[in-house]
């Protein structure tokens, strides 16, 4: 089980850290929750400390959100992808460009949550439709040039929640799609903080084609 | 919660009622002093030639006494030039006059012979007092300077000719009663109009004010009625028909039906509540009810809120609310607010069709596999 990927939950509610596990661990394949905590301190002692995935929680116990602590897992190369009750776009574009992988909100379903925690694992990014509703409402004076295309396929995913219902309006493959939602995050990180994470998010986009050199 | 409408605040006549009374009562002055000064011109211009005339002819033929009768005929003729065209006279003029009717009775006094002072011969104490009430009436303090100041010159003349009998003192008392109170009488009697006119002017205005509101409250209810009317859409002729016994409440046209209607009505409350973004409430209003059908709705709102007009919020909610009354198990809503448009969106598995719609407002609806899609575009620049 070396190849299994593992995840640490950080979370102040235990029925979310008890049910986060249980969606995790019956996808296919499986994710193996290796802890668990009420603060963040479960992601850097123990096991937790060698997990793929952070999955993090914003809101632990306080009113104000723990932006320092992701700064500081992005900083150390984990990745991390949000989860976060509130469906805030300033909160969540904050998140991307600290460098979460993934911000994810609690209405949005375990579907969602397996496969950004299966992105972030690999070091992709997961847009799920809320947060590309935020990008494409996005009205902040930084934030980076998309195409009218890039547009159109963050507005239909946010409006319709099914990529295959984006790919038949648009008439385009299933993989555009995803390739798309991919450049449009390699164009947020490229705005964002430096942090390791997306280092090897852009790199991997020039690898796979995405963009291109000059682009940078 | 209401954000327009009737009622007198909004109507504005509440606020102006002060100044408009003012304005009343000050037309009122003016058609009465005009009409008055209008009668006191005549009569200046008759008691003149008519009653002071024989006197004068009859008397001393003293230069200076001829000047002092032209004079009092003169400011008669200078008046009507105001008083014809109903205007008040000017200050100059109603001065001027009265110091020179004053000057011209002083004369007339000292060219009367000995002893003739209130007698059949003085044309003049009379006659000024008329034209001192056409030149003063609406300066009541000065008209009765003007009048005391007459009385003291003639009565000084008169004691300056020498000590009067009790024949004479008799004779001079009733003269000066009778021009005095005949002449105080008419200040008296102007006064007593113009205050009745006053209170008419506002009985009246009062009344027109009132005609005004009912006017416009009825106006306002009016339109109201036929906004609702037009709003409720599906609702009135649906409730008819269900009454009537015409449709089936089992059928499942019927139900869409109410369905439709339950949605819009719902819409249509939420429209006037006073809440920070009033389109995500209304949006959301129409998802409670599809929620409530037992429709499993999944709604998304993005971007920063922008002002959206209320006919443009019912242009976006309209094709929304006949989507999420078609839905059958779920439906996704979006609201998205972008830099330069509002889209509101269903998706959902309707198996009708909105069509499309140009205008302020884009509609584009279409079906794709199992899903119909609804989108409403509204740009805001």
């Amino acid at each position: 089980m070396a190849d299994e990927l593992s995840a640490v939950v950080v979370d102040d509610h235990p029925a979310v850290r008890a049910g986060v596990a249980y969606w995790l661990s019956s996808g296919t394949p499986p994710i193996r929750v290796v802890a668990s905590g009420e603060d963040v301190r479960s992601a850097w002692l123990g096991e937790g400390a060698d997990a793929d995935v952070v999955i993090l929680d914003l809101h632990l116990g306080g009113p104000t959100p723990v932006l320092g602590d992701l700064r500081r897992l992005v900083e150390a190369g984990r990745r991390v992808v949000v989860y976060s009750m509130r469906a805030d776009d300033d909160i969540a574009l904050q998140c991307l460009e600290l460098g979460a992988l993934c911000y994810l909100t609690k209405a949005e379903g375990a579907e969602h949550l397996v496969q950004a925690t299966r992105a972030a694992a690999e070091g992709r990014p997961y847009t799920p439709p809320s947060l590309a509703g935020a990008l494409a409402g996005d009205r902040s004076d930084h934030r980076p040039a998309l195409s009218a295309r890039e547009v159109e396929v963050l507005v239909e995913w946010f409006q319709s929640e099914s990529k295959e219902f984006v790919a038949q309006r648009l008439g385009i493959s299933l993989s555009t799609v995803n390739s798309h939602l991919e450049r449009i995050r390699v164009k947020y990180a490229l705005i964002g903080r430096e942090a390791p994470t997306k280092a090897a998010l852009v790199a991997r986009a020039i690898q796979d084609g995405l963009i291109g050199v000059d682009d940078l | 919660m209401r954000r327009s409408g009737g009622g007198t605040d909004d109507l504005g006549l509440d606020r102006g009622e002060a100044e408009l009374t003012e304005d009343d009562s000050r037309e009122a002055e003016r058609h009465v002093f005009a009409s008055l000064r209008l009668i006191l011109l005549c009569t200046t211009a008759v008691v003149q030639p008519s009653i002071s005339a024989g006197p004068f002819f009859a008397g001393v033929h003293d230069p200076s006494a001829r000047i002092a009768f032209a004079v009092p005929a003169l400011v008669t003729l200078l008046c009507a030039v105001w008083v014809v065209r109903r205007k008040p006279l000017p200050l100059p003029v109603a001065a001027g006059g009265a110091v020179a009717v004053l000057v011209a009775s002083a004369v007339a006094a000292e060219a009367l012979p000995s002893h003739e002072h209130f007698g059949p011969a003085d044309w003049s104490y009379g006659l000024v007092g008329w034209h001192l009430l056409l030149l003063l009436l609406d300066r009541v303090p000065a008209l009765l300077t003007a009048q005391a100041a007459l009385l003291v010159l003639n009565v000084t003349h008169w004691l300056l000719d020498g000590t009067p009998d009790r024949a004479e003192v008799g004779n001079a008392g009733v003269v000066t009663f009778s021009v005095t109170s005949l002449q105080l009488g008419v200040v008296v009697m102007s006064r007593v109009l113009l205050r009745s006119a006053r209170q008419a002017a506002g009985i009246a205005a009062e009344r027109e004010r009132a005609a005004t509101r009912a006017a416009l409250a009825r106006q306002w209810e009016q339109d109201l009625r036929a906004g609702f009317a037009g709003q409720l859409g599906a609702t009135l002729p649906l409730l008819a028909g269900l009454a009537d016994g015409v449709l089936d409440p089992r059928a499942d046209e019927t139900r869409r039906r109410c369905a439709l209607a339950a949605t819009q009505l719902r819409r249509l409350f939420a429209e006037n509540d006073d809440v920070p973004d009033p389109l995500v409430h209304e949006v959301a209003a129409c998802v409670h009810v599809a929620e409530r059908r037992g429709v499993s709705v999944s709604l998304a709102v993005s971007g920063a809120p922008v002002p959206v007009p209320t006919d443009v919020r019912r242009q976006l909610t309209a094709p929304l609310v006949e989507a999420l009354s078609a839905a059958r198990e779920r439906a996704r809503v979006s609201l998205l607010r972008t830099e330069g448009e509002v889209r509101v969106a269903v998706v959902a598995d309707a198996g009708v069709e909105m069509g499309t719609a140009t205008g302020p407002v884009e509609v584009e609806s279409g079906t794709y596999g199992r899903h119909t899609r609804m989108e409403a575009r509204w740009r805001t620049s």
